[in-house]
Formats: C-alpha cells, sequence, structure tokens
C-alpha cells in the first residue's frame, strides 16, 4: 500500500493512500466535527461541517471527500474554519426548533454538541421558522419529525447501501426539502431502527425508548447481545436498575456499527418478567418458597435417585456457566445427556446481513464447554420417549418454545424428578419438582462464544434480585454440597478453568479479551 | 461580422434537413468521419480556443482530453440543452430554428470522445424544441448521419432526447447527471469528476447547446478562423440573450471581446422612452449586477468581464432602466434561488431562503438597518462552501445588488417603501 505523508495543524501524519482527509485525522484521533459523514456509509458531502483549509487550494474543502494526496497541509482550526463552522450551524439553526428541553435527543444531540463547541452565538434569523410535519410514524421502531431533521441523509443512504431496502427519499427542494417514505412503505425490516442511532440530531427517534427517560440519567455498560450467536457488540442502557435500551458498539469483526431490531428489544422478554426471589420445592399441592440449602439438598437428593440424567441449558447460559454445568452432571452421572437449547427459524435476506437463525447467543461456547452430547431434536425424542428419569434445565423454557409443548409438557411431567433453573415461574418451571431462581444476561459476569468462534464479554448491567443467586454460584454451591468444593471466588476463577482445560480457549483471558473480544483459532 | 452560430437563423424552414443541407450542413460531420481521428478533432477544437458556452467558459478541447482513452466503459455525450437561467433565451433559439446545428455539433463531440450513445437533456418546458430536436434526430437517422456503421465508416452512434421535469438545478451537468440517470436532481460530490465517473459512473463529457452547434463551422473551416476571431483568451464568436429595457431585446452573435456599452446602445437600439439606464446583469441572474457607470470599459469577453467584477456567464444580459427598484429586483432574483436550491448543502439550502425572507420584509417595509449587511454576511457564509456553484450563483446577485445600490436599499428600509417606483 501506498502511504503518504500529510500535515494536519502542524502534525505530520503518515497514512495510506485512498484515505481521506476526515479519515487519515481520525486515525490520529483528530476529530474534524461533521454530521453527514458515517464511516460505513458512502460520501454525501452535504452538511458541510468538515469544511478545512488546505493548502494551495482556494476553497474550504470538505475533510469527508478530500483524498489525502503527499504533501497535503490541512488545517482544521484556522480562522477561516472556524468561521466557515459557524456559519454552517447558524444555517442549521435557523428553522430548527429551539425547544431542546422537550426534544427527546437533547444530551446526545449533534447539534446541541456543536454548538457549544463550534458557534455559541446568539440567532441572527428574526424570520419565522418554516414548518414542517412532526411525529411522523415512519414504522414499527421509527418516528420522524421532520422540523428537526438536517437532511443529513444518512438514514437514506443507510437504507440504499446496508439494508438495501430503500424505504426512505428526500422529497421536495430547498428548505421544503424532506425525508419521506416512499408511498405505500413502512421503515419496517430487520435493521430499521439503526437509522435512529445514526441520526445525529432529533429527527428520527426510537419509539419504543422515546420519552422514557433523559439520556443523561443512563448508565452504560458494554456487553453482548443476547438475541442471537452472532454475537453484536452492545451497550447496555440502563436507568433505575431496568435497561432503557440496548446501543450498538462499534465492532467491526462482528457488527460494525449495526444492530438488528430483534435484539434491540429482546431484553423487554428476557428482563421484564415477574422475577423469582426464592427457590421452590414442590410439596403437597404445589410449589412453596424455601432457602436455598434446602433447595439444593432437594435438587442433589433428586437428581442422584432419579438417573438416566439429563440436563439443558439455555444458549444464553455463559460460557462459565455451561462449563460449571457440563462438570456437575457428568460428575453425577458420567453418561449423563447434555444438551444445549437450539432451534433455528427462517431468516430473510435483510436479516441475514446480521442475524443468525438461532436465539441461542453462546451455543458455540456451551457446546465447547461440553453440554453437547447429541443434537437437541435426538435429544428432545429421547426425553418424548421416557429414556430420561431426572431432567436439569437451566434458563430455558422448553414449553413456551415447542410447536409440540403438550407431549413435552407430558413428557415432563412423566420425569420422576425435574429441577429448573430461571429468572421467572415459567411454564416449564411451574411444573417442576424444585426451581431455582437465577440472573439474567444483564446480571451476569462472564464470556460468550459467537458463532464463528469469537469469545466476547459479558458484563453486568443491572442489581439482580435479592433471593436469586448468580448461575455459576448455583452449580458451585452443588458442587460443594455433592461433596467436591470448587475454588473459584467469580466467573473469571471459572474462566481460568476453563481455558486451562479446554485446548481451543488455551490462553484465553477476561484481560486479553477486552472490549473486542478474541477470535479462537479454527479447529 | 460573419454569423456563425445565426447563420441558419431566418432561413425559411432551415429546421429540416433539405434546407440545412442545402446551407452546407452536415458537410463537417461528413469529413469528420472520413478524414479526421477522435484525437484530431479534439486538437482541432482545443486550437479553436473554443470555451464552454453554458457558463463557466471552460475550454472545450480540454474538457474532452479528460476522457480516459483507455477506459473499458463506455463513454457518454451529453449535451447541455437545460437552459433556465433566467434571462437566458440563446440555445432555445438554436434548438428550434437550427436544430440540425445541435445534433451535428453533438454527433462531433460524441465522436471526438469515442462515445456511441449521447443525450441531449433538454428542459421540460422546451416541449416545442424537444420535438424539433427528436424531428432532426429522426431526419438525420433516415439519411444515414446517425445510427449504425454511419456513411460506412462503421462507426455507430445514435442520440438520445430526454426532457427534464422542471428543475434549474439539473442543468448544473452533475445534477443534469442525476436526473439522467432517473435519480433526484442533485448535484454530486467532485471529485470524481464527470469526466473519469459520470453517467452512470461512466466517463462522460456535458457540452451547453451553443458549444455544440458551432462546431460544424470550426471542423468545416478550421481552428485557425475561429480562433482569429475575439480576443486574446476569449476566442469566437458568442450568443447574447437580452432583455429588460432595451429598444431591440432578443439574440444577438457578438464577436467575443466587443464593447458592452456600444453593444447596448448601438446594437441593441439602447434605454427606450428617455429614460437613463440603471444598472445592467450580464451573465444570467446568477451574475453580479453592474451599474450604469460601470459598464463603459466593459467588453463582452470573459477577461474584461471578470475585471469589472462580474461574469460573462451564460451572455443572459439584463438591462434595467431608471424606474427599477432594486430591492425589488433583488428579492425577485433571491426568491428564484430559494425556490430552485436543490436542499442538499447546508448554507445554500438554509441561506438561500433566509435572504429571500430578508429581501423581502425590506420590499415590504419591514427592514432593518442591520439586515443589508446581514446578508453579505449570509451571502458570504454561502460563497464557496457548496457542492455545486449554486450556492455562489444564489449568493452573487444579493450582495452585488446591495454594494452596488447600498443607498437605494437604506432608504427603502429607512423610509418603509420604495423610493424609485410611484407609490
Amino acid at each position: 500500500m501506498d502511504r503518504v505523508k500529510i500535515n494536519i495543524d502542524g502534525r505530520d501524519i503518515e497514512t495510506v493512500k485512498g484515505k481521506t482527509v476526515i479519515q487519515a485525522a481520525a486515525d490520529e484521533g483528530i476529530f474534524i466535527p461533521h454530521y453527514c459523514y458515517h464511516p460505513k456509509l458512502s460520501i454525501a458531502g452535504n452538511c458541510r461541517m468538515c469544511l478545512v483549509e488546505i493548502e494551495k487550494m482556494p476553497k474550504l474543502q470538505i475533510a469527508c471527500n478530500t483524498l489525502a494526496s503527499d504533501g497535503m497541509v490541512v488545517r482544521t482550526a484556522s480562522p477561516k474554519v472556524i468561521e466557515a463552522r459557524r456559519a454552517v450551524m447558524e444555517f442549521l439553526l435557523i428553522n430548527h426548533p429551539l425547544d431542546c428541553p422537550i426534544c427527546d435527543q437533547a444530551g446526545e444531540c449533534w447539534l446541541q454538541d456543536y454548538y457549544m463547541k463550534h458557534d455559541l452565538s446568539p440567532s441572527r434569523f428574526v424570520e419565522n421558522k418554516e414548518r414542517a410535519p412532526k411525529r411522523q410514524i415512519f414504522g414499527p421502531h421509527v418516528v420522524f419529525d421532520a422540523e428537526r431533521c438536517i437532511k443529513c441523509t444518512r438514514c437514506v443512504r443507510f437504507l440504499q447501501e446496508v439494508t438495501r431496502t430503500e424505504e426512505l427519499t428526500v422529497l421536495e427542494r430547498g428548505d421544503r426539502a424532506t425525508i419521506a417514505l416512499f408511498p405505500g412503505t413502512a421503515l419496517d425490516n430487520p435493521l430499521s431502527a439503526n437509522v435512529n442511532d445514526i441520526c445525529p440530531v432529533g429527527a428520527l427517534t426510537d419509539r419504543d425508548f422515546r420519552f422514557r427517560v433523559r439520556v443523561w440519567y443512563l448508565s452504560s455498560t458494554p456487553s453482548v447481545c443476547p438475541g442471537c450467536s452472532t454475537g453484536c457488540n452492545i451497550k447496555i442502557e440502563t436507568y433505575q436498575n431496568r435497561i432503557a435500551r440496548f446501543k450498538p458498539r462499534v465492532n467491526e469483526e462482528v457488527n460494525s456499527h449495526w444492530i438488528c431490531d430483534e435484539g434491540r428489544y429482546c431484553f423487554h422478554a428476557l428482563t421484564e418478567v415477574e422475577r423469582l426471589t426464592a427457590p421452590l420445592v414442590r410439596q403437597e399441592g404445589g410449589l412453596v418458597p424455601t432457602d436455598w440449602e434446602t433447595a439444593l439438598k432437594a435438587v442433589l437428593s433428586g437428581l442422584s435417585a432419579a438417573a438416566p440424567l439429563a440436563g439443558l441449558i439455555s444458549g444464553r447460559a455463559t460460557n462459565e456457566e455451561a462449563y460449571l454445568f457440563s462438570r456437575l452432571l457428568k460428575r453425577l452421572s458420567s453418561d449423563a445427556a447434555l444438551q444445549v437449547f437450539y432451534r433455528e427459524r427462517e431468516l430473510s435476506e435483510t436479516a441475514k446481513i446480521l442475524m443468525s437463525p438461532d436465539r441461542s447467543p453462546n451455543l458455540r461456547g456451551a457446546r465447547d464447554a461440553g453440554c453437547a452430547d447429541t443434537d437437541m431434536d435426538s435429544w428432545l425424542e429421547r426425553l418424548k420417549r421416557g429414556d430420561f428419569g431426572a431432567v436439569f434445565i437451566v434458563g430455558e423454557d422448553l414449553l413456551s418454545q415447542a410447536s409440540d409443548a403438550s407431549e413435552i409438557a407430558a413428557a415432563l411431567k412423566r420425569l420422576r424428578f425435574l429441577v429448573v433453573q430461571d429468572t421467572t415461574l415459567s411454564a416449564s418451571a411451574s411444573i417442576a419438582h424444585v426451581v431455582l431462581p437465577a440472573m439474567n444476561f444483564a446480571e451476569k459476569d462472564g464470556t460468550y462464544t459467537n458463532r464463528k468462534g469469537r469469545v466476547q464479554r459479558l458484563r453486568p448491567a443491572l442489581v439482580p434480585p435479592a433471593g436469586a443467586l448468580p448461575d455459576w454460584e448455583i452449580f458451585a454451591r452443588l458442587f460443594a454440597l455433592a461433596g467436591a468444593p470448587i475454588p473459584y471466588a467469580n466467573p473469571g476463577d471459572v474462566f481460568a478453568a476453563l481455558s486451562a482445560e479446554i485446548p481451543a480457549y488455551r490462553g484465553l483471558s477476561y484481560e486479553r479479551i477486552g472490549e473486542l473480544g478474541v477470535q479462537l483459532e479454527e479447529r | 461580422m460573419e454569423t456563425i452560430l445565426l447563420r441558419n437563423i431566418g432561413a425559411k424552414d432551415a429546421h429540416t434537413l433539405a434546407v440545412y443541407r442545402s446551407r452546407g450542413g452536415y458537410r463537417a460531420w461528413e469529413k469528420t468521419l472520413r478524414e479526421l481521428s477522435p484525437e484530431q478533432v479534439t486538437a482541432e477544437i482545443r486550437d479553436s480556443g473554443l470555451r464552454g458556452r453554458g457558463g463557466a467558459g471552460f475550454p472545450t478541447g480540454m474538457k474532452w482530453g479528460f476522457v480516459p482513452k483507455d477506459s473499458p466503459k463506455p463513454k457518454y455525450l451529453v449535451c447541455n440543452a437545460d437552459e433556465s437561467e433566467p434571462g437566458t433565451f440563446k440555445d432555445r433559439v438554436l434548438i428550434e430554428k437550427d436544430p440540425h446545428a445541435v445534433v451535428e455539433g453533438t454527433l462531433i463531440a460524441a465522436y471526438a470522445i469515442r462515445c456511441h450513445t449521447a443525450f441531449i437533456y433538454i428542459r421540460g418546458e422546451f416541449a416545442f424544441g424537444s420535438r424539433r430536436l427528436q424531428a432532426a434526430i429522426d431526419e438525420a437517422r433516415a439519411a444515414g448521419y446517425l445510427g449504425k456503421n454511419i456513411l460506412g465508416s462503421g462507426y455507430d452512434l445514435d442520440v438520445v432526447v430526454h426532457r427534464g421535469a422542471g428543475a434549474y438545478i439539473c442543468g448544473e451537468e452533475t445534477a443534469l447527471i442525476s436526473s439522467l440517470e432517473g435519480g433526484k436532481g442533485w448535484p454530486k460530490v467532485k471529485p470524481p469528476f464527470p469526466a473519469t465517473h459520470g453517467l452512470f459512473g461512466c466517463p462522460t463529457v456535458v457540452n451547453n447547446v451553443e458549444t455544440l452547434a458551432v462546431l460544424p463551422w470550426i471542423i468545416e473551416h478550421g481552428a485557425a478562423r475561429y480562433a482569429a476571431l475575439g480576443t486574446d483568451k476569449s476566442k469566437g464568436t458568442k450568443l447574447f440573450s437580452v432583455s429588460g429595457h432595451i429598444r431591440r431585446p432578443g439574440v444577438y452573435e457578438v464577436e467575443l471581446g466587443y464593447p458592452l456599452k456600444r453593444f447596448l446602445e448601438e446594437d441593441c437600439g439602447g434605454v427606450p422612452n428617455g429614460k437613463r439606464l440603471k444598472g445592467v446583469i450580464p451573465g444570467g441572474a446568477s451574475m453580479p449586477v453592474l451599474r450604469a457607470d460601470e459598464i463603459d470599459s466593459v467588453r463582452l469577453d470573459y477577461e474584461s468581464m471578470q475585471q469589472a467584477g462580474t461574469f460573462l456567464g451564460s451572455g443572459g444580459i439584463i438591462v434595467m432602466d431608471e424606474t427599477t427598484c432594486m430591492v425589488k429586483a433583488a428579492w425577485n432574483i433571491a426568491r428564484f434561488f430559494a425556490h430552485e436550491s436543490c436542499g442538499q448543502c447546508t448554507p445554500c439550502r438554509e441561506g438561500c431562503h433566509w435572504i429571500e425572507k430578508i429581501f423581502h420584509r425590506i420590499e415590504n417595509g419591514r427592514g432593518a438597518a442591520k439586515d443589508l449587511d446581514l446578508i453579505l454576511s449570509v451571502s458570504g457564509n454561502i460563497m464557496g462552501n457548496t457542492i455545486c456553484p449554486f450556492g455562489d450563483a444564489a449568493a452573487m446577485p444579493a450582495a452585488a445588488f446591495i454594494k452596488k445600490y447600498r443607498a437605494e436599499f437604506e432608504a427603502h428600509i429607512e423610509r418603509r417603501q420604495c423610493t424609485v417606483l410611484p407609490s
């Protein structure tokens, strides 16, 4: 690759031929303000915010469309540039409503941020502002406020270039120009809500999130989407110990800048449930709360007394949990039939851009950890045939997800012992002999391995309810009760043991996995 | 002076192939195919010094030279017949009265860049003109001047007429290309330039009607004869559309370098009704206005106009006498550009309307003293900061009207009404 040397604001920078000034600057940590430029979309060059001065060029140039060339001298903060930016900000704001206090974008609005940084002057505009339609429903997840739009066309380009679904366009000219749906369409594709993320202003907002909480009250935790085994990197944003939204976190090896709508909103179903806060044991007449010691002893004796033993673990269980679960059940019965919950669905071409056919984010990791002796279908066949005497189900409700639920319910009821470990009293849990209150993906520390073999870190974003225990700790207590205590104080210790034992994970640690994960060597 | 562009205008049925041919038409095209290579055509035009007549005045031969010869992609020649600049109506005369000259010029230019499909993008309002062009193309095709294996040369070329849908901006070459591709008429960011990535991503040359219509004459009579006309840097002749307060409005062919004042007073008959000249817009509504006292030494060529602080542009000369309210004139022009801004770039989309609103306020007696400096500031913030030259086209006249007639604007603001027109 050809190297070129350029100078930005007095700093000599070496970059690669073909890079634009804005990219070369960003690589060196020099941020050139912009709206319409997005690293994953084509160059529109329309917002004019990234104008910079380049020696030997008579006019200011847009950094997003100017290729770095050898010897180029760029100024991003000269008086001319500063004035041009101020002018662009003034133009953008003359017709923009100045009602930030009632705008949901406030706090993460590029107009607000850039006004504070690059303008800070009172408006010279005394005319009436142009009015435009507000609250236009574009689709199930997107609402549009034409008055707040700056016509950067990021949304239009995203739908042309990434999803290729082309629901939006620009209608009209001049200050009547507006983003609009093509007649008879809706912005309803599997990645639609990404337009809310890339909209730099309050024009496109998320119907699920808007007006729920001001963004400056949010806490943000880097994690991994539990929606499927693609393993999109996300930020879990919480308010008052509830998830307010998922936001994509950039990882070019996995999801680039995007997440799918199904993943984005999956936290509702996974976390907004009535939580179990105490273990339950079946006594005459039904499930009654008990203490952990009683419950775990019941589990241990139940599982030991009712061979053949089988275990089913959710694809949302972490590597650490799956590792302990498989070791525990194999210890109780060396021929225990283990399985990771797995079910496929059909995906549209647009969905396939990001989504995997399963809903088991850690399918591969749980299998690596020893939780897949057979395939899911034959495991279910054996269950229905009555091959198992005792079954331990972790984190999944078989009955709510099966087309043959009544057959499975009958099979579960025939078991001599059924223990279900979950966050809520699911249909499966309600017919169990013992129910153990556990934690959801957002309360856990641990790792997922995505379908391509990338090990990524899950981090706790929520405080779990009192009475529930982390899944790994439940398994650890069962080990201890079984007379084989394990010396792990936290999921990190478990991962250390896992990585020492499973060859593909050798040498990995939480430190190495870091924010963006580590790719396993191909086996 | 010898007429070149207007040589057939006025001849009966000059729009028909028979009359056009009887007056020497298509001889240049035959000569081109039989005797000249594309490179020789390009060299001839380069030597003639011909500059683009759409407004920018870019040397035509040089523009053709930017088309990469080794590109495996098809090349396109587009005739820009989207004549929309207020005050400009010269291309219309050529299209309607001498369409074969436009077609023949299009063929020659297409040959020079090895194009096999050429387009004529004509503004939608020119319905009659588009029929005339289509009829000319049909006649020429029937006569074997275009189509497959033209005149036995082995060269294939066809010409497609495409009507626009009514946007001034589609006269800007990259917006024209967007529109021709079936998209919204939005200018494209440059680079890449049309010469390498134009229509459908292929090398493309866009030439104005007048630029193309003169090619047959140059090919037939030679570059030297054309270059002998005009000035050192502004060669040949050019059409001027004269309108406004002038005794004989119309389209004139003038040798470049001709004195503006003499042209207006002698050739066009001067300002009628004994009124005095107040101002002249020399190159279409987008070019800075000249005050009556500024035109004495101005000549009708690119360099002289630039020295006077304005541009030759499209050659649309709008004459204003002393009864013209410059506030209203400025507002009129600002309103046009506010309406026609494509809405893509922030400064132009927002700024053109802002300027229009301020002018409107002043015109209607609600102006403030600081408004004039505000318009100058806003137009300055648009200038040079947009994708295409439209922003400049809107900003330049607004600023020029204020700078040149400031006292009138101030009086209009102060008295809250027009000081020129009877109230």
